[in-house]
């Protein structure tokens, strides 16, 4: 295997992750459901939020609290730090039936379930 | 003739050593997995938290690519040691920033240093130096993701590497690596045990001091479990099976090699976690060397120590 062949095969696969870098936001772009999910006196209400399946969502996060939350989750890959008396939107990607836990990253005790079906 | 008894003697003692050394391996893993499974079996893991995968396994690599936002900080050291006489000690360090782009996207990139400690070994020139070796990037894309009726996750990687320094020997040379991985794992249990499998090709092509182009691969399958014994301590076992090709596309089979060992994670905090692993050869065998294990293109020891910070 010759050094230009092996420079070709990784701009060829540099090209297709860079494909599916830009594809991917696009995918979201498609009609969102917006879900509001408030967070207060160290809780999120509601805890238990329900979506409907292979649908992209727009999560649209607002901290009641004077303090800074992380809204994360594994299973729904995502994370972001809302600060106090503030809002984040986190956008969320067609998902299969199930439940997608989430928590504050901040406070091990507020935690909740995104429930898709 | 005094010289092959004095040989024979040495080999054999050597093999005992190795058996030993297997044995050792085999005990504390088991140990660990005792020790883990009756901690675990004191904890309801129904209240945990989900767990990121790609760390559990050791040398293995789990199928997670981190959260939409999320960056990393790490400090992955890989730490090798014996050969079949003398004295092997080389090291390689990657300093490496990770982010993850998007929900199936994960780019990683950083800086190698390596270490090489290397007195009277056959075919290798005594050495003891430091060099900051190369650089390396990773990409790292979910190919399926695990779902509530779908337990398996699948991600494919791959990473360029260069480096200025042989890995093996320590001699300055050009290398370029090119490790594409399939990363996959299993929840068995919900928030408790995972297995973890790796299939890795890795073609390298190196050009020497003497302007001579040597091109090699590596060809390599693993199969990991991990016991998640609390919300932040995992313990596990993993066994790889090495093969060596003198040709970048697996033509010229040059030896092979199985190394097991235990692995361990252990979260300091949410956002910072170390990661160790070892690995030791309990078999192998070189083409044209009739004596046990492959030492020509791998190593007694392996051990693996990682530092992560998120922010």
């Amino acid at each position: 295997m010759s050094l230009p062949r092996i420079t070709s095969g990784i701009a060829l696969l540099a090209a297709a992750f860079i494909t599916m870098l830009v594809l991917a936001p696009a995918a979201h772009a498609q009609q969102a459901r917006e879900i509001v999910i408030t967070y207060k006196g160290k809780q999120f209400q509601p805890a238990q939020v329900s979506a409907p399946a292979n649908t992209a969502l727009r999560l649209r996060v607002k901290n009641l609290d004077a303090q800074p939350m992380e809204f994360e989750s594994t299973s729904l890959r995502v994370e972001k730090v809302v600060t106090g008396n503030g809002e984040g939107t986190i956008n969320v990607r067609p998902l299969a039936p199930g439940s997608y836990e989430f928590f504050d990253d901040f406070n091990d005790k507020a935690r909740g379930t995104l429930t898709v079906q | 003739m005094q010289l092959v008894t004095l040989r024979n003697s040495i080999g054999m003692d050597e093999d005992r050593d190795m058996v030993g050394r297997s044995w050792a391996v085999g005990i504390g893993i088991a140990a660990m997995l005792a020790v883990g499974t009756g901690a675990a079996g004191a904890q309801d893991a129904s209240s945990w938290r989900e767990i990121e995968t790609k760390y559990l396994f050791g040398f293995t690599t789990g199928s997670g690519i981190g959260l939409e936002g999320e960056k990393e900080f790490t400090l992955e050291s890989i730490a090798r040691f014996g050969k079949r006489d003398g004295r092997y000690r080389a090291s390689e360090t990657k300093i490496e920033y990770e982010f993850t782009p998007s929900q199936f996207v994960q780019i990683e990139f950083g800086a190698l240093a390596s270490t090489h400690e290397i007195h009277n070994v056959t075919d290798l020139d005594d050495r003891r130096q430091f060099f900051l070796e190369g650089a390396f990037a990773e990409f790292r894309y979910l190919l399926l993701e695990r779902t509530q009726n779908n337990p398996l996750s699948v991600t494919v990687s791959f990473e360029p590497t260069g480096r200025t320094v042989d890995e093996t020997s320590g001699d300055r040379v050009r290398n370029f690596e090119f490790e594409t991985k399939i990363n996959a794992d299993i929840e068995v249990i919900k928030n408790r045990l995972y297995a973890g499998f790796n299939t890795v090709y890795e073609p390298e092509v190196t050009t020497t001091s003497d302007h001579v182009t040597e091109r090699e691969a590596k060809l390599s399958q693993s199969a990991a479990l991990a016991l998640r014994v609390l919300p932040n301590l995992v313990l596990g076992t993993e066994a790889w099976y090495l093969r060596h090709y003198d040709a970048a596309n697996l033509t010229n089979f040059t030896g092979d090699a199985v190394l097991v060992g235990p692995t361990l994670y252990y979260a300091l905090t949410s956002k910072m976690f170390v990661a160790a692993a070892w690995n030791a050869q309990v078999w192998g065998r070189e083409v044209g060397n009739p004596a046990p294990y492959n030492f020509a293109e791998f190593q007694r020891h392996r051990v693996k120590l990682k530092f992560a910070l998120e922010f």
